[in-house]
């Protein structure tokens, strides 16, 4: 039976910047930070979470909430620039920024297809990333688009590619000491486009089984391609080689019908209460295919 | 006495804003769950962690312990735990329809289902509680179980029950014309097993509120119910005399028939009886959708017989319906299945039989349409199954064979009310078919029209003989208080009763403030079930109201006479009409009453009120009405008038399929409904609009039943249609007058529901030529289908 209350006791704990911030997680065991709670709440409240000493509310440390435009070279920006997100920017806060709707619209659609207006007002991308979790909408776009992220400690600052951030359900690259401080997504070239496609049981709802390509072009060739999928393995999948393979080769139907059809030979999905691993592999080709066609569409490219 | 007629409506018919409309939009209407009282405690259930099991033994000495813990009850300590009766009925029907029932498990005995209840804790606390449940040690002997209905009535099956011989709760049939013959005459017979899954009521609410105890050895409690007259029963199981069980319910949370069983006003009642103090029960989502009743799941056998030209000669159905671990109301929700089951179509030669049996499922009962979308589905798949076999439309079959004024019912009986399903069968027809219905869209998807009709009766079954009262108070100052038992969850059933008193007496909805919901202190209505408040408690206002009308009126029609008649100050008046024909040309309006012929002739409706009130005239009144009174019918052979009338709609839809991925939208519903009468517009377009979209959610909802086990315990797993999987829904509601509710009105809330489903797979079908035999089609079953079709 579910409980509405949660089920163990903690310490509360409101650090204001982030310098303290560190020194907790530094000093102190069994902590968990507090972004925007809508799954921490949650699965202390199930039960699900293991042993919890100190929440960690973040909000309160004025320095980590902004969603903008950046060239700093320490994001892990490109030449282009970045779009940095710090981890108490809540979702609808990404979403109706102008800059990042007008570079990265597979982002905003990812972001806009997650939850209900109020889980977003309060829900985190930081804290989607860091929940490590197979469906999470929003790293998707943003493992194609390339995101960088930056981990931070009391010992100093690393920058992680997300597609290397995830190692298993629930587990990632953060040491215990960590805590992800910025995410930057680089500015894409002229010439590129992406695509973010979700199937869910009700609008709102968690991905079946998600799906996001950028492209960049030249001229009718690929010149760059990522893929990425949610709930087709135990992290957010990075469709590495297959992406890799793309580059250099002619845009046409055939060449999209084969990706799919590669793509879901390559995937080992499982069942669960959403819907199931036939379901999933069936389907995961025409997410290819529609996700392929549209990307190339967005970066200027034609099909014939 | 002179009846009184409203000429035209002022009120009636209108979009009226609900009395209670602003209170909750500004959200100061509080749930059950808000309410707080000093000192109040909170109150658990322990409840099984099997689906079948013996209980073996309780041990509540460790959760006694605990500091903070005020009570832990047990079987033990319920003064009557055991019950044969239903719960909230008036009237004792006898065998068929009994049910044992307990209030907590006992030891020695079996679990029934997950979720069974078998203790009670309340403590200082939530989180206290929480603990000492934890802290309950039960000793279980955990059972193979049954959980298929069709296993469960075979001789060998494991009984779900300590005390039953059989896990049959109940077999009744009905039966018309001449079955065998019949068939030998058919041109074609279409055959088709159905299964309909289980379905969550999902209100905004789940089983909440408080009880406290009052000075003089009562109990008050405060629960979202729709059924305040369940204070009987729990007065009963406490060994109170009905005096002092006082119950109220909240004008919040949604009930859909989940909240007409008791759920957690005995709970309470017996934890504020043993500690003295308020207690407060609220059960979580997953408490509530593992531990309240479901739509039963039925397997359904069709077998139906046409002629050439497409007449139906003959139909036979037969049912098993799961009722999971407890009786609750399934021997009514069968009758309702079992009289409906050969559909809203005129056929000689019939026959409907159904069998119901416990299992270890979660218990089933009322649902919104109480047993008929479950036949409703088939029946009308079995249409769309003839019509493309004989090559007709599914319009022009469903035309041939609609039941019409003067055609009897399955049960023999002619209803009393109109019967307008070709009006609503070709409104809806032209409505989807305005425009020429394309092969795909655009986007490459596959389009699909589909049509359903549907009967469900309002009222309830007449051998409950069923009863409604309202209480009216004229106040000096001209406003109304209306004092009425009315559950009203939201479904707007007290306001329409406030429209009714405000249209009869000429005021604004505004003037008349209904006090509702306390079985001690406002006039009994009956439950808020059966689509029968507008009809019963409508009518009792109507009764209620006009003795009141009438000695108001003969006041205005005096003073009238007396007073606004020309006189010759010499001789006195010229000519003066007598007080009985002023007395029949009475209008009240616009808070006057006016002479109809002379409307500078009138007077202010408070100025009659201090008149009647200084000469000593009552300005109270109770009314009362009496459904129509039937005997019980004999169960294998259900004949006559079962319920008072029936309610018809047509639902027409358009999907359209990916055929790449299975999955298919809604893209356009038209709903078409006799209202008879709409007092509120707005609600019964509101209940048109809510009818369709909870059982869109059936198609897609699925919780998952594994062995007694739900799966799909919460919101984040149950998924019900949000706003953006709902499309604009075409309303068409047409106005008979043919209703047996006040001013010709029939009830609309549950029928409104019925035909959508059959409808949407009626389309999928048109779109894809896949006939589906149930309800519950996922993207999944749909991709799945269409691969093997291609294979």
């Amino acid at each position: 039976m579910g409980s509405r209350i949660l089920l163990s006791d903690f310490a509360y704990l409101a650090p204001t910047t982030l310098a303290e911030a560190l020194q907790i997680l530094a000093e102190k065991q069994a902590v968990k930070i507090l972004a925007g709670g809508t799954d921490l709440l949650l699965r202390m409240k199930l039960g699900t979470i293991s042993h919890v000493d100190y929440v960690m509310d973040i909000k309160h440390i004025k320095e980590l909430n902004y969603a903008c435009l950046c060239d700093e070279k320490q994001c892990g920006s490109t030449a282009n620039g970045a779009f940095c997100i710090g981890p108490t920017a809540t979702l609808n806060q990404i979403a109706k920024n102008g800059d990042l709707s007008r570079l990265f619209p597979a982002q905003r659609e990812a972001i806009l297809a997650m939850a209900a207006t109020s889980v977003r007002n309060r829900g985190t991308m930081a804290g989607n990333i860091c929940n490590a979790s197979p469906v999470a909408d929003s790293a998707i776009p943003a493992i194609c688009y390339g995101a960088a992220l930056t981990l931070q400690s009391r010992r100093g600052k690393r920058i992680v590619a997300l597609e290397d951030f995830f190692r298993g359900p629930g587990e990632t690259e953060l040491e215990k000491d960590e805590m992800l401080v910025n995410i930057a997504l680089p500015v894409p070239p002229a010439d590129s486009g992406a695509a973010f496609i979700k199937k869910s049981r009700v609008k709102p709802d968690i991905a079946k089984i998600s799906l996001g390509v950028f492209i960049e072009r030249d001229g009718t060739l690929i010149k760059r391609c990522r893929i990425a999928m949610g709930s087709v393995a135990p992290l957010p999948l990075y469709v590495q080689k297959i992406s890799e393979g793309l580059a250099g080769l002619e845009m046409n139907e055939q060449l999209i019908a084969k990706t799919a059809q590669m793509v879901k030979a390559a995937l080992k999905p499982i069942s669960d209460l959403r819907t199931n691993q036939e379901y999933r592999r069936a389907i995961s080709s025409v997410l290819v295919e529609e996700g392929l066609r549209l990307a190339w569409r967005n970066a200027g490219g034609e099909l014939k | 006495m002179t009846t009184l007629k409203s000429s035209n409506f002022r009120l009636v018919g209108e979009r009226v804003p609900r009395h209670d409309a602003w209170a909750k939009a500004k959200g100061e209407q509080l749930y059950s769950a808000d309410w707080a009282l000093p000192g109040m405690l909170h109150g658990k259930v322990l409840r099984s962690k099997y689906p079948a099991a013996i209980l073996r033994a309780i041990d509540t000495s460790r959760a006694k312990a605990l500091p903070g813990v005020r009570a832990v009850l047990t079987a033990a300590d319920v003064p009557h735990n055991r019950d044969v009766t239903k719960f909230g009925q008036m009237r004792d029907v006898g065998a068929g329809f009994e049910g044992l029932y307990k209030v907590l498990a006992e030891v020695g005995g079996k679990i029934r289902f997950k979720g069974e209840a078998i203790a009670l804790v309340a403590a200082d606390s939530e989180e206290l509680a929480e603990r000492a449940c934890a802290l309950i040690e039960v000793d279980y002997e955990p059972q193979e179980g049954v959980f298929d209905p069709r296993e469960a009535i075979l001789d060998n099956a494991y009984l779900v029950s300590s005390e039953d011989a059989s896990n049959v709760i109940m077999r009744t049939r009905v039966e018309q014309g001449d079955l065998e013959q019949a068939w030998e005459k058919c041109h074609l017979i279409v055959e088709n097993d159905y299964y309909t899954s289980p379905h969550e009521h999902a209100y905004l609410e789940t089983e909440s509120g408080s009880g406290w105890p009052d000075e003089n050895g009562g109990i008050t409690l405060r629960v979202g119910t729709q059924v305040l007259e369940h204070y009987r029963t729990i007065a009963k199981v406490l060994g109170l005399p009905h005096t002092k069980l006082r119950n109220m319910s909240v004008p919040m949370g949604g009930g859909f028939g989940g909240k007409e069983d008791i759920t957690v006003e005995t709970y309470l009642a017996l934890l504020v009886k043993a500690t003295g103090k308020p207690v407060k029960m609220v059960w979580s989502r997953e408490e509530s959708i593992e531990a309240h009743s479901k739509r039963h799941p039925m397997y359904l056998h069709y077998k139906t017989g046409v002629d050439r030209d497409g007449f139906i000669l003959a139909q036979e159905v037969s049912i098993v319906m799961d009722g999971g671990g407890h009786t609750y109301l399934t021997p009514w929700v069968q009758m309702y299945a079992t009289i409906n089951g050969s559909g809203c179509y005129n056929i000689a030669n019939l026959r409907c039989e159904s069998v119901s049996a416990f299992t270890n499922n979660t218990f089933s009962s009322a649902n919104r349409g109480f047993g008929v979308p479950q036949v409703n589905f088939c029946y009308e798949r079995q249409m769309d199954c003839i019509a493309r076999r004989l090559g007709i439309s599914p319009y022009e079959l469903r035309r041939k064979n609609l039941l019409r004024n003067g055609d009897p019912l399955a049960t023999g009986f002619v209803p009393l009310g109109h019967v307008a399903l070709d009006q609503l069968l070709q409104q809806t027809w032209d409505k989807l078919n305005q425009t020429p219905k394309p092969e795909r869209l655009p986007d490459g998807r596959k389009v699909g029209r589909g049509i359903a009709c549907g009967m469900m009766g309002y009222g309830r079954l007449c051998f409950l003989h069923d009863i409604s009262r309202i209480g009216i108070r004229i106040e000096l100052d001209g406003s109304v208080t209306l004092r009425a038992g009315v559950p009203d969850l939201g479904g707007g059933q007290s306001s329409v009763l406030a429209q009714i008193v405000a249209e009869e007496l000429g005021l604004g909805i505004e003037d008349v403030r209904p006090l509702i919901m306390d079985t001690h202190m406002t006039p009994l209505c009956g439950t808020t079930t059966a689509t029968r408040q507008l009809y019963m408690s409508g009518n009792a206002c109507l009764a209620a109201v006009q003795p009141l009308k009438e000695r108001l009126a003969r006041k205005a029609a005096a003073i009238i006479r007396d007073n606004q008649w020309p006189q010759n100050p010499a001789t006195g008046y010229i000519w003066r009409p007598d007080i009985e024909h002023i007395l029949g040309h009475l209008v009240f309006a616009d808070k006057k009453i006016y002479y109809g012929p002379d409307p500078g002739k009138n007077v202010d409706f408070v100025a009659v009120v201090a008149h009647v009130s200084n000469e000593g005239g009552e300005l109270f009144s109770e009314g009362q009405f009496n459904a129509p009174f039937t005997e019980v019918p004999d169960l294998n052979n259900i004949k006559g008038q079962i319920l008072p009338d029936m309610t018809y709609t047509c639902h027409g839809v358009e999907v359209a399929v990916d055929e790449a991925t299975g999955d298919y939208q809604v893209l356009r519903i038209v709903a078409a409904i006799d209202c008879g009468k709409a007092v509120n517009r707005n609600s019964v377009e509101g209940q048109l609009e809510g009818g369709t979209a909870y059982n869109l959610g059936w198609l897609r909802e699925d919780l998952a039943w594994e062995q007694g086990i739900t799966r799909a315990n919460s919101f984040a797993t149950y998924l019900i249609p949000t706003a953006a999987d709902v499309p604009d829904i075409e309303t068409i509601i047409v106005e008979s007058r043919g209703g047996l509710g006040p001013y010709g009105a029939k009830g609309v809330g549950e029928p409104s529901d019925n035909s959508i489903a059959p409808a949407i797979v009626n389309a999928i079908a048109d779109a894809t030529g896949l006939e589906f035999n149930t309800p519950l089609i996922k993207p999944e079953t749909l991709y799945l289908a269409l691969q093997n079709e291609r294979n």
